[in-house]
């Protein structure tokens, strides 16, 4: 990985036409500015892996549905409290 | 009563009241904006979550406070303002809103909860948008068992 130290008001470029500008850096977050051209798609990592898991998600089957099922029985569910989820 | 098909329960009737509306739809689902909860008494705390549009769709979810009881929201102010709630706070769990994680299970079937991103859902307005939190460690991918523990041969 690349390592580059940057300061408040400085920024790095990225190829031809992308250009990550700090615009702010604090203890423990920094705040970025992102100039790239409209087709390159900029998006927090997190989101990415959220996608993910979703499309993971999506391809469970009966087969796992009774193995979530049958695996409830032994996670430590503290009753009463999903019950308050419940009222949907 | 509307009907609808489903993944798991072939036809079934729904009450609107079951019906929560993603304006965002889900990460990776962003055109599925409308999904019923169903709850299944025999197989709670489970909660399906299944699509209006895509009989095919449905997600399986629990309740996060059954996987967490200490979780902790951390909304970002847009997503606040998409469920229509002061973007000031957080909301709690349960009176405001309700907050489920989406189950995946991997290659080895190995079961996990995307606690870093619950499916969180406005209980007077029934908007839902899955919220990314911010600022916390908690896991896209929660263990919901621990390991078994290794047999021993003797």
């Amino acid at each position: 990985m690349l390592v580059v130290r940057r300061r408040q008001g400085e920024s790095v470029l990225i190829g031809d036409d992308v250009e990550v500008v700090v615009l702010e850096a604090g203890v423990n977050r920094v705040k970025l500015g992102i100039l790239a051209p409209r087709e390159i798609l900029v998006f927090r990592k997190e989101l990415e892996l959220t996608r993910e898991q979703n499309r993971v998600a999506a391809t469970a089957d009966a087969v796992s549905l009774s193995q979530l099922a049958s695996a409830l029985g032994s996670l430590n569910l503290k009753p009463g409290v999903e019950e308050a989820d419940r009222h949907l | 009563m509307p009907e609808c098909r489903t993944k798991y329960f072939e036809t079934m009737i729904y009450t609107e009241d079951s019906v929560i509306r993603l304006p965002n739809g889900l990460p990776g689902f962003e055109l599925e904006c409308e999904f019923v909860l169903i709850d299944q008494p025999l197989k709670r705390p489970l909660v399906f979550v299944q699509s209006l549009q895509t009989p095919d769709l449905c997600f399986l979810a629990l309740p996060v406070l059954s996987v967490d009881a200490a979780y902790r929201l951390n909304i970002c102010a847009e997503d606040l303002r998409v469920l229509g709630l002061d973007s000031s706070r957080q909301p709690l769990i349960g009176t405001e809103v309700a907050c489920l994680v989406i189950i995946a299970f991997g290659a080895d079937r190995l079961m996990t909860a995307n606690l870093m991103a619950p499916l969180v859902i406005n209980l007077g307005t029934r908007v839902g948008v899955q919220a990314i939190q911010t600022g916390c460690n908690y896991s896209h991918r929660h263990p919901l068992l621990a390991e078994e523990p290794e047999p021993v041969c003797s």
